[in-house]
């Protein structure tokens, strides 16, 4: 348990969460959805954790170590590590798409005001 | 064992990922070729799952891991694919249907240019080829990359006309709620599996069994939040409506029918086959949130004047409806809810393929300007009253079967749950024939300015879905011993499906359940049902909107910012729901 990080993780989600709920501005939306997909990524890297542990690379161990030591399984978790960089990689993409949908709003509507963009509703 | 049958599994969702990668760049050679390739691809995919069809409504639980990593001393490192009765349906469902709808955008979207078409073809495909494999997948990691590929997909088909601002309007909402769904999705699986250190579902399934945990609910929250945001339950609904109103009318019907049933499989997935072991009250929680959501849509659906918006409210109020049935647990119940599922996904496209037909031929979106259209389009009139009937649940359609199996099963210990449902129904009942009698049958003094006809493909989906409708209604006896028991057999059986996909194959016992079509008990709640509900919309037709209506449609702010408080509050108490109790 590195609670720090936990810490870290929430705070850094409850800020995102935070902007989406309360920000208008559809570019600050996006960034408070970002926010909260860093969060994620902190939780995943702090729960792949384990104390005393390397990183999860068998080949060239740290001194001190041997490569059985390591594959018997004091590294951090790796799959762990690897949902960690799809969800980068997702979220680049997702952050992408939200951006490329805020400039065509932006061009029809001539705001970036939340409010003014409810023409549907009820 | 399995065999090589389960290795054409993957080759059922490769099939649409090769025509949507090779879509947009027949678009620009041939505009034609492109519809016609796309077709093919989803003729193969739907062709490959029939193929295994036999085997696996027989109970046999195919399995294929993935580049055959296979389990060694009950853990798997590798992706499982496993086509179980459930998930074949689904699959099924999606590859058929999405032909079909595929074959109506020639109709409906015929005159887009090369390049448009080839881009919408080749997100209508990942969106099919991502329905197919997350309904074949047993693995959570994997569910929530195909769960993403879907909001991706569905986030460029709602912004198609990206002319229109409504377009750019419901796909920002659906993008914003969409992406905080899937992060609830993806820090489940983070915490299930840190929690486990297993992703595949048996896997998973065993190590809840042995030692379970607390965080397991949280992420089962999470879960319910995430895969409750997909299906449009309420709270978390915000985006559906608008995102049904603002896009192309064959994508309408693709997410009502088939999209948002995505939610309800993730959720059964969970609950039933994935976490099982450790799953607190969610069954619960689950019915209060289908009640709502059940009562909310329908109630939403009767105030609407738009005739998409109406129809979306309505798929609001049916998933309710299907996560009331879930929520029960028991095997009629699951039976009912797999029947009334694929009930859904015909006559909700159907119902959203009418009303593509009436924007596509008069250009009119808002039930206010039409009026008369029976003389005028005789077919799809009867088309729509078809659909209508059939939610409606009158004999011999298939609703009757589906609604009768769901309500029996909740007579004797959930009295509270049946009389929501039944309220819902008639609400449900009255929004349909408001619809029907003010499109269809009003009287309309001045003529329509422009009228135009329908196309072929239009005609065969009619002809295909309705007639899919009365086959699943008038022979009950044959889909529920060839196709429904044994799907449900796949969530009452959990650990059995569980089991098989940790090993080579498996079997699944089917779910025990009868229907009796001339029930009396059945007959007097669906005739009491429609003969409320008709008045309800004489009613509603002729006065003004009551004042709790009205409290409803304004909580419905359109601002994205109110919509993803809904949500966030929804998953909030969903985990300590759970946690708590």
């Amino acid at each position: 348990m590195i609670l720090v990080n936990y810490a870290a993780a929430a705070l850094v989600f409850c800020l995102g969460v935070y902007t989406v709920l309360t920000r208008r501005n559809l570019v600050k939306i996006v960034m408070g959805l970002s926010l909260m997909e860093s969060a994620g990524y902190v939780l995943l890297i702090s729960m792949a954790y384990r104390k005393g542990s390397t990183a999860p690379v068998l080949l060239h161990p740290p001194s001190g170590t041997t490569e059985q030591e390591l594959a018997h399984g004091n590294v951090a978790d790796p799959v762990l590590q690897n949902i960690a960089l799809t969800a980068v990689v997702i979220g680049v993409a997702v952050t992408a798409v939200l951006l490329a949908g805020v400039v065509r709003v932006a061009q029809h509507y001539r705001s970036l005001d939340s409010d003014d963009v409810r023409e549907l509703r009820g | 064992m399995s065999g090589a049958s389960a290795s054409l599994l993957p080759l059922a969702v490769a099939a649409p990922i090769c025509g949507a990668i090779a879509a947009p760049l027949l678009g620009r050679l041939w505009t034609r070729l492109t519809i016609a390739v796309s077709m093919l691809a989803l003729v193969v995919s739907c062709a490959l799952l029939a193929l295994l069809a036999p085997q696996v409504y027989d109970g046999e639980v195919l399995v294929e891991h993935v580049g055959n990593w296979h389990p060694v001393d009950g853990s798997q490192l590798g992706v499982t694919f496993a086509a179980d009765p459930f998930g074949l349906t689904f699959a099924l469902l999606a590859a058929a249907i999405g032909a079909i709808l595929l074959l109506l955008t020639i109709s409906e979207l015929g005159d887009l240019g090369g390049k448009e078409m080839g881009g919408y073809a080749c997100l209508f495909q990942l969106l099919v080829a991502a329905l197919v494999a997350s309904a074949l997948t047993a693995d959570v990691l994997d569910l929530f990359v195909w769960f993403e590929v879907a909001a991706l997909a569905s986030y460029g088909l709602t912004g198609f006309f990206l002319e229109r601002p409504l377009a750019l309007e419901a796909a920002f909402k659906t993008m914003v709620l969409t992406n905080m769904a899937a992060f609830f999705v993806f820090v489940a699986v983070a915490v299930v599996y840190a929690g486990h250190g297993a992703l595949n579902y048996g896997q998973v399934y065993a190590a809840m069994a042995e030692a379970p945990r607390t965080a397991d609910l949280v992420a089962l929250g999470l879960v319910v939040g995430g895969f409750g945001t997909k299906a449009g339950l309420v709270p978390f609904h915000g985006w559906l409506a608008d995102a049904h109103t603002a896009a192309p009318g064959p994508v309408s019907a693709l997410f009502s029918g088939l999209m948002v049933n995505l939610g309800l499989l993730g959720i059964a997935r969970f609950v039933f086959d994935v976490q099982a072991p450790n799953r607190g009250d969610v069954l619960g929680l689950l019915a209060v949130v289908g009640g709502f959501s059940a009562l909310v849509g329908a109630a939403m659906a009767l105030a609407q004047d738009d005739l998409k918006r109406l129809l979306a409210y309505d798929t609001v109020s049916q998933m309710g409806v299907l996560m009331v049935a879930l929520s029960v647990g028991s095997p009629e119940s699951l039976t009912g809810m797999t029947y009334h599922m694929v009930n859904h996904a015909l006559f909700k496209t159907l119902l959203f393929v009418c009303a593509g037909a009436i924007v596509h031929a008069t250009g009119m979106t808002r039930l206010s300007e039409m009026g008369g259209l029976a003389r005028h389009r005789p077919l799809v009139t009867v088309a729509f009253v078809v659909g209508a009937a059939a939610i409606a649940g009158v004999p011999p359609l298939n609703g009757y079967v589906s609604l009768g199996l769901i309500h029996h099963a909740l007579e004797g210990d959930h009295p509270v749950e049946l009389f929501v449902l039944t309220l819902a129904q008639a609400l449900t009942v009255a929004a349909l024939a408001r619809a029907t009698y003010l499109a269809f049958f009003r009287r309309r003094d001045d003529d329509y300015d422009r009228i135009e006809r329908l196309g072929a493909g239009m005609l065969v989906a009619f002809g295909l879905l309705a007639g899919a409708c009365v086959a699943f209604g008038a022979l009950p006896t044959l889909v529920l011993d060839h196709v429904v028991r044994p799907a449900a057999g796949s969530l009452v059986h959990g650990a059995e499906y569980a089991r098989a996909t940790l090993a080579d194959g498996g079997r699944v016992t089917p779910a025990e359940a009868t229907f009796d079509y001339a029930d009396p008990r059945q007959a007097l709640v669906i005739g009491g049902t429609l003969l409320l509900g008709l008045l309800l919309a004489r009613w509603v037709v002729r006065h003004s909107e009551p004042s709790l209506l009205t409290a409803v449609r304004r909580a419905h702010t359109g601002s994205v910012n109110d919509y993803a408080s809904y949500a966030v509050m929804g998953v909030v108490v969903s985990v300590a729901v759970l946690v708590l109790t």
